[in-house]
């Protein structure tokens, strides 16, 4: 019997080559069939590989270990250089904190109070959709006075007494820009190096290149703090502690703000740790199975996560238990930091994050985005955040912790020195702006008591050592004994990297 | 078929050759090269000398391709004297163009000379090349000698041409590091200051070094001035002082630096790249006040410490302990992991997996590997006060974690052998001030941490000396 020549008979009906197609096509289906049925068996060659060293190491640990057919941390071998600092805490400002208003001094402002910016300062900077439409873009001086603190004679607001007393701890940065303007892809920028989702972020960078310190908890931490309702906040996503194309394994793990710090780790009622691990051994058999069978890398993934969650009900209770803190702890923290996630709770628990050796902890503070109501706004945000940022400072320091532990602060972008929406001589609004923001670091690997790089009196562009993203986070991976430049991942024929393609450097004036 | 020429010819050949050697050896004293410059003719047809120079070295080379070859196919014997007689020329012309180019720009110098004399010799040479074949007719006599001679001459002359246009590092400054050292360069001699301190040591030579010794040095000195030493810098060149102390506006280094990149006399010269605005501020505030070579700083300028990564004191190879090390370390249940990826940086032990499990036992089954132990984190172990017995022998130990352990600071003296120990944290301990007085004594000792024990509150981050 003739066969129609579109008949799916699997076994004798025609295939891709019968039909009347360019020969090009046919000859790309031959090619994709090829891999594809290459890459099926690689794939089970690869699983026997793993099966083999998994079960290698069992005999020896009676542990599972992942094996994955990637490069591993181990092959690595890193850090590149002996590194100032092994672990870091991120205090990320989301929403763009003001600079003119917190760190970046500019006096000449008052006389112009009003006054329309100069088109010349202003250049061809894109605006976003919500002052683009105004017709004056008049200039707001900050509502707050300066001093001068510390050794080195650094001014700050009157907004921020607590960061006051540590300056001569801090390198400020007053150049850092960035090229995005909207709050997704700035802190898609920051957090990435690339502004669209997708690429492994900062942190799982970190816990790829440089490996666990503490087995029983996650490499990279993520911690919100709780949303105050009368702040502008931003959506913050898990894109943002994504690994991208790393391994899950290097994703961010966030602890809730509310309640169970992880949801689902403590056992249900009734179900003993015995049982727990007896169920355990018999799902991670069962995705030993699908790994030999498929090969993904992901079981793996899943593999060790499922043990590093077992791991995490016993260190997780433990690290969340802050009832042994003595009362030097509340003092300094202040009353804010006795309730969980509060931002104070949060720096507090990122102290003892990094004293139980987690690599790098992000502490996401919202609400920065101060479009309008800054007098309001921006004193409700620092009696917030100054207070538990000092301490934290000042813990790590006493511990003796500082000297190993990078700190960082800092938003996604800065904002405009004019007013958004009206301009009163008691109140103002401030757009984002991407040209010049403030951000600092402190601890291991930078020098302390120095102001990096300096913007116009509008605070409006860089005018001396502009510090773009990509040298941001190539300097931070310096301070953590990483070259940016060989801390590659191939994915999509090209070796990948945290800052991107065009060439970035370190900023070694910023370096001890 | 041979040259040879023979009879009263070859007298004359000889006689005029050596009337043309003595030419060339008197040329230096009658044209002294004494840093001025001359005629603009003489610069423009100078300036054909690094192009032409290449002519007499490829020609020169052939010379001994074409006699080797000439074994084989005679013809080419012949044509190695026409090649030789052409080498001769283009040596003169080279030599005419480079005189002209040194004499007339004003050239001197140690460099300049050796490279003038090398030229002149190399000149005559492949005369005396010339006249014996001439004489002897072929390959014969001592003529190798005398033409392997003539290309070690020109491969002298030709590199001293070379550091002059491109400073004498620049051969060298790629080479492979061990291969330096074989070579004796590994260690080049850092320049000796009087005042190695001093703002013009540190900040204003490196500055001269970088963009003007290549003309003004020992090698080349044009226009008289040198700048390799402050004595010569300040006694200046053919046109006087080039620096007044405290007269910037008159110093005419300054206003030469500063003139628009185009003019004729700005320096650097010849399409060098001119000077950062940072480092003209930095001279002239140097020679406005005093242009001293002692002082230490100057008022209004703070110049940022050029980032420097101190070396760490580097541990013994390990390397074929690897399996040994991370066998006992599982063991354990610690980690020894190295500091980075180059292995003398040392290994650190890291026991927070193990916690109060590990104890001082534990400590002393690891001082088989303690010299290569840099970093010891003990922090909320069960170590007790016996454990600095042990960590007396951790020799290459940098940093000591001890936090919220049950030390009380009994033996903690042992310590003090430890040399590079600069980082100690005892916080959370029972330590008291009686216990870590003896760490004063300590000099690398730059970070101890007491915070939370009876010693406190001299919870102190101690400055570096």
């Amino acid at each position: 019997m003739k066969q129609h020549p579109l008949c799916t008979d699997p076994d004798n009906g025609p295939t891709i080559m019968d039909l009347p197609i360019a020969e090009g096509m046919k000859a790309e289906w031959a090619e994709l069939e090829t891999r594809r049925h290459f890459l099926g068996r690689a794939g089970k060659v690869l699983g026997w590989a793993a099966l083999a060293s998994l079960s290698g190491e069992r005999m020896f640990t009676g542990e599972a270990h992942a094996a994955t057919a990637v490069p591993s941390p181990e092959s690595l071998r890193l850090p590149h250089f002996a590194p100032k600092a092994k672990r870091a805490i991120y205090l990320f400002m989301s929403g763009g904190p003001p600079q003119m208003d917190l760190l970046d001094y500019k006096p000449n402002l008052a006389q112009l109070y009003d006054k329309d910016i100069p088109d010349s300062v202003r250049g061809a900077q894109q605006l976003t959709g919500m002052t683009a439409g105004q017709a004056r873009f008049p200039i707001a001086p900050s509502h707050w006075a300066f001093k001068q603190y510390g050794k080195s004679g650094t001014w700050m607001s009157d907004l921020l007494p607590y960061t006051a007393r540590m300056v001569d701890d801090l390198t400020i940065i007053k150049s850092t820009n960035t090229e995005a303007i909207n709050h997704e892809p700035a802190i898609m920028l920051l957090n990435t190096g690339n502004m669209n989702a997708g690429k492994p972020c900062l942190g799982a960078w970190l816990s790829y290149g440089l490996g666990s310190m503490n087995d029983n908890l996650p490499t990279f931490m993520v911690l919100l703090s709780k949303l105050n309702p009368k702040e502008n906040n931003q959506p913050v996503s898990s894109r943002l502690w994504s690994s991208g194309f790393l391994s899950s394994e290097y994703a961010g793990v966030g602890l809730r703000s509310a309640g169970d710090p992880v949801l689902y780790l403590s056992d249900p009622k009734g179900v003993n740790r015995d049982v727990r691990r007896k169920m355990l051994d018999a799902v991670n058999e069962i995705n030993r199975q699908t790994y030999q069978e498929l090969g993904d890398p992901e079981t793996n993934s899943r593999i060790s996560q499922y043990e590093m969650a077992y791991r995490m009900q016993t260190s997780v209770p433990e690290l969340t238990d802050m009832s042994r803190e003595p009362q030097s702890t509340w003092d300094l923290y202040g009353p804010d930091a006795k309730e969980p996630g509060t931002y104070a709770y949060n720096c507090l628990m990122a102290r003892r994050m990094a004293e139980r050796g987690v690599r790098f902890t992000q502490v996401y503070k919202r609400g920065w985005d101060v479009h309008a109501n800054v007098t309001g706004l921006l004193p409700v945000l620092c009696q917030e955040t100054d207070r538990p940022t000092y301490a934290l400072i000042t813990d790590l320091k006493q511990r003796g912790l500082l000297d190993d532990t990078l700190v960082i602060w800092g938003g996604e972008f800065g904002r405009t020195v004019y007013s958004q929406g009206g301009l009163t001589p008691d109140n103002y609004g401030r757009d984002h702006h991407p040209r010049c923001f403030t951000t600092w670091m402190a601890g291991g690997g930078v020098r302390p008591g120095i102001t990096h790089g300096e913007t116009d009196e509008y605070s409006y562009n860089v005018v001396k050592d502009p510090v773009p993203v990509r040298d941001f986070n190539a300097t931070v991976l310096h301070c953590l004994g990483i070259d940016h430049n060989k801390l590659t991942y191939k994915f999509q024929g090209l070796d990948q990297k945290l800052t991107g393609t065009t060439p970035a450097s370190v900023v070694t004036s910023l370096l001890a | 078929m041979m040259i040879r020429v023979k009879g009263p010819g070859i007298k004359l050949i000889w006689a005029a050759s050596f009337l043309v050697s003595f030419l060339l050896l008197l040329l230096p004293f009658v044209f002294r090269l004494d840093g001025k410059t001359h005629a603009d003719w003489q610069q423009f047809l100078g300036r054909f000398h690094p192009l032409v120079v290449h002519l007499p070295i490829g020609l020169i080379l052939l010379v001994p391709v074409l006699e080797l070859a000439g074994r084989v196919r005679p013809a080419l014997l012949e044509a190695a004297m026409f090649v030789l007689s052409l080498s001769l020329l283009s040596c003169l012309l080279a030599l005419t163009l480079g005189y002209l180019l040194a004499y007339g720009s004003g050239d001197a110098g140690a460099g300049v000379s050796r490279h003038m004399w090398g030229g002149i010799a190399l000149t005559i040479g492949v005369l005396a090349c010339v006249l014996v074949r001439l004489t002897t007719g072929g390959v014969r006599g001592f003529y190798p000698y005398l033409l392997a001679c003539v290309l070690l001459l020109l491969a002298w002359t030709a590199h001293q041409g070379g550091s002059l246009t491109h400073g004498d590092k620049y051969l060298t400054e790629y080479l492979p590091n061990p291969l330096k050292r074989l070579g004796g360069m590994g260690t080049v001699q850092a320049k000796a200051f009087d005042f190695p301190d001093s703002f013009y040591a540190r900040h204003i030579y490196p500055i001269f070094d970088a963009n003007c010794l290549v003309c003004h040095g020992e090698q080349k000195v044009k226009g008289g001035l040198r700048m390799d030493t402050y004595d010569r810098l300040m006694r200046g060149g053919k046109e006087g002082a080039v620096i007044i102390p405290g007269k910037p506006e008159r110093s005419i280094l300054l206003e030469r630096i500063t003139l628009p990149t185009d003019h004729k006399k700005f320096m650097p010269s010849e399409g060098k790249p001119p000077l950062k605005s940072e480092e003209i501020t930095w001279i002239r505030a140097w020679i406005l006040q005093g242009a001293s070579q002692e002082v230490k700083s100057l008022a209004g300028i703070d110049v940022p410490e050029p980032f420097r990564e101190e070396p760490l004191p580097q541990v013994a190879d390990y390397s074929k302990m690897m399996g040994e090390i991370s066998q006992t370390a599982k063991a354990a249940g610690v980690t020894l992991v190295p500091v980075s990826r180059n292995l003398g940086d040392g290994l650190v032990l890291n026991t927070v997996d193990a916690g109060q499990k590990f104890g001082d036992a534990q400590l002393a089954g690891l001082v088989r590997f303690a010299p290569y132990i840099v970093e010891a984190e003990l922090g909320r172990t069960s170590v007790t006060d016996s454990c600095f017995a042990t960590l007396g022998k951790f020799s290459h130990l940098r940093a000591l974690h001890l936090e919220g352990t049950s030390v009380t600071g009994a033996g903690l003296t042992t310590l003090t052998q430890l040399p590079q120990l600069s980082y100690l944290n005892l916080s959370g301990t029972q330590v008291t001030q009686a216990a870590i007085a003896p760490l004063t004594s300590m000099k690398n000792l730059r970070h101890l941490y007491l915070y939370n024990t009876p010693a406190q509150p001299a919870s102190i981050t101690r400055q570096a000396p």
